[in-house]
């Protein structure tokens, strides 16, 4: 993985010192709070309910064993001993002391952490496919791709005041595991025949308020001109977004208004214009990040594993396990292990002190030592040799962390809410726990198969419920949370924005009407069909009845 | 009638203005049942920038042993979260804290189900 150089390590440096100082100033009353506001902002410090949060930048999701140990080590210094992995990759302290943050951010940087780009309206964290550089339908490391970006947006100084924030996800890979459809820029990458590498350029997707799937601007740019082609989109939106209405700010609403046709013109004649020598990346520093993400340290490994086999003959929930949670590697003998951070019954993507310490030692022993964060919140070992998948099942089990339930029902996607955050109508976490313990019984998930519930707890979508099969938002009516239920969303291939079951219902309801809605599945569905499947096939109607019928 | 409530400047913890000092509990929040009198008391702790961060008067309701805030968001912050019960404010546990874990607010809809008559 790419390991921070002089520079980047000097700019973390100076970043700590500089909020060292400005902290300073604030305690001490020669800052106003408005002025202050968006220094911390842009130090990933937000005020929510409780206490302030910290987010943490995790750029494309990418955490080396250290890293995490720093992690761990920062929840139980400066927190409360857990943090929150979040649907953008990155980790949130809920329990944080404005007093504290000066050296928690030296702390951060003393691995290469840090929390640029975690807020305000700049060119955000970037987000890639969570296989990278170990799935074989890949056609190159998009994290190489990721890691560019990076080094291009931080501070740029002509996109870090844009209308609105700005989120962009890469993938190289024929499923789409990045959710670039719902992103401001969603890169995919495609090889043709001669070898040549070029990416496919989608615009103006995005959740929220105002829900968008993004339409593709350009079907295939070369690589060599990604950083200039993202500055011409980049310019066009600073200069037409609007800044009138945070409603209509980001880029999708510009995208939506003039159309993708007219958008992608005006990009091409800002992009003509441009002088793309001085902007692209020259081929010399691309590979040098390239040889950051080269291969290495993989054994050559028969494909079967004797233990790997024998554990599943031997062992019914280790074989649920390699089921559900391990998934095939491009290298021969090798495997990407899941680990779900949703435990029945706990908070989903909560990962504590000694869970994020034991994940550290088991990548460091058994995945060469990386941990990838995924934006359904679970982390996954990329790396796995199949003969040490048992010892790696054994070591998560002791800490919880072996649940068996990766894109089952119990996985589900739900943002900190009410619970904690200043801007939520209604808590999510109590909502995903009461759907979890419901479905508890693995075999009975696992026979109603994969199904996506994702639940925020305000318009914002932060819980992603829009592209959820079944999302979940929380809205509040009178001070008390209400909850309306959303069918047949998804962020992947088959992207889509979930259809309106019907008025909101109270929070009680809401575990109980999941109950009917998978009972109408099992009773329609066909051979092979999934949730969503039969809901594209069915219809909503026999759905909403299930849910709004009088009872019997 | 209102309470005045706000997060403190060096850790963000809830904190709630008695009428001379501010407290970490709700408990010993002062109520205003007097407009003019709340604002001013607003408008005081507005000044207090080396202390406080966005103080704001929140609508309290009498209950059954005493007061809590009418929105179910001020009694969370009145509370902590509920995924986990030994982290904020209720971890102290007491007669106070159960009071406000125990409160329903204003809203009694039970929500618009029972739509479709089945024939």
């Amino acid at each position: 993985m790419y390991r921070y150089d002089e520079i980047d390590r000097e700019v973390l440096a100076d970043r700590a010192a500089e909020f060292r100082a400005q902290c300073a100033r604030r305690l001490a009353g020669e800052m106003t709070e408005d002025q202050f506001k968006p220094l911390r902002l842009m130090n990933g410090l937000y005020l929510q309910l409780h206490a302030y949060m910290l987010r943490i930048a995790i750029p494309y999701g990418l955490l080396s064993s250290a890293q995490l140990r720093k992690l761990a080590d920062v929840a139980r210094t400066y927190d409360r001993g857990y943090g929150h992995f979040t649907t953008r990759t990155n980790l949130q302290l809920h329990w944080i002391k404005l007093k504290d943050m000066p050296d928690i951010l030296d702390e951060l940087a003393s691995v290469g952490l840090h929390a640029i780009q975690t807020s305000g309206n700049c060119i955000r964290n970037l987000t890639a496919d969570p296989h990278a550089g170990a799935t074989a339908d890949e056609v190159d490391d998009p994290r190489i791709w990721a890691e560019v970006i990076r080094q291009w947006s931080t501070f740029h100084p002509e996109f870090s005041f844009l209308p609105r924030k700005f989120k962009m996800a890469v993938t190289a890979a024929s499923a789409d595991r990045a959710a670039i459809r719902v992103y401001d820029i969603g890169l995919r990458l495609h090889r043709d025949d001669e070898g040549a590498l070029s990416f496919e350029v989608l615009v103006g997707g995005g959740l929220g308020r105002l829900p968008h799937l993004s339409p593709v601007i350009r079907d295939r740019l070369p690589v060599r001109h990604l950083l200039s082609y993202l500055q011409a989109i980049l310019r066009v939106y600073n200069r037409h977004g609007r800044r009138d209405n945070i409603h209509k700010a980001r880029i999708k609403i510009l995208v939506a208004s003039l159309g993708p046709v007219e958008f992608a013109r005006q990009v091409e004649e800002e992009w003509s214009l441009t002088d793309k020598a001085a902007v692209d990346l020259p081929d010399t520093e691309l590979a040098r990040i390239r040889a950051a993400f080269a291969p290495q340290g993989f054994e050559t490994l028969p494909a079967v594993s004797t233990p790997f086999e024998a554990a599943k003959s031997s062992s019914p929930a280790f074989a649920r396990f390699a089921r559900r949670n391990v998934l095939a590697h491009k290298q021969s003998g090798y495997a990407l292990v899941n680990v779900s951070l949703k435990a029945i019954g706990e908070t989903p993507g909560d990962c504590s002190s000694e869970q994020m310490e034991a994940i550290a030692d088991i990548a460091e022993l058994y995945s060469l030592d990386e941990v990838r964060v995924t934006y359904e919140q679970n982390l996954l070992l990329p790396h796995v040799k199949l003969d040490d998948v048992p010892a790696v099942h054994e070591a998560l089990a002791a800490v919880g962390l072996a649940t068996p339930n990766i894109a089952l029902i119990s996985d589900i996607i739900a943002c900190p809410g009410l619970d904690y955050c200043a801007l939520a109508n209604a808590r999510a976490i109590p909502i995903a726990q009461d759907i979890a313990r419901r479905f508890a019984d693995p075999a009975q998930a696992e026979n109603i198969g994969e199904l996506k519930i994702k639940i925020s707890g305000c318009i914002n979508a932060c819980g992603h419920h829009h592209v959820g099969h079944i999302g979940i938002l929380g809205v509040d009516k009178k001070g008390e949370e209400f909850y309306q239920l959303t069918l047949g969303g998804s962020a992947e291939d088959d992207a889509a924005l979930g259809q309106v079951l019907g008025p909101a219902l109270p929070a009680d309801r809401v575990a109980p009407a999941i109950d009917h809605l998978v009972e109408v599945y099992l009773r329609e569905r066909r051979t092979g069909e999934r949730f969503i499947d039969t809901f594209r096939r069915a219809g909503l109607t026999a759905f909403k009845e299930a849910v709004y019928a009088q009872a019997h | 009638m209102k309470v005045l409530t706000a997060n403190r400047l060096t850790d963000g913890e809830v904190v709630f203005w008695t009428g001379e000092a501010w407290s970490e509990r709700f408990v010993d929040a002062g109520r205003y049942d007097n407009d003019a009198a709340a604002e001013a008391a607003e408008a005081h702790a507005k000044g207090q920038t080396t202390l406080l961060v966005d103080p704001y008067l929140i609508d309290v309701d009498e209950v059954a042993g005493g007061w809590a805030p009418v929105s179910y968001r001020e009694r969370l912050r009145a509370l902590g979260p509920t995924n986990k019960l030994d982290h904020g404010k209720q971890a102290r546990g007491g007669e106070d804290i159960a009071l406000l874990a125990h409160a329903h607010g204003a809203a009694r809809s039970k929500g618009r189900v029972d739509l479709i008559r089945r024939k």
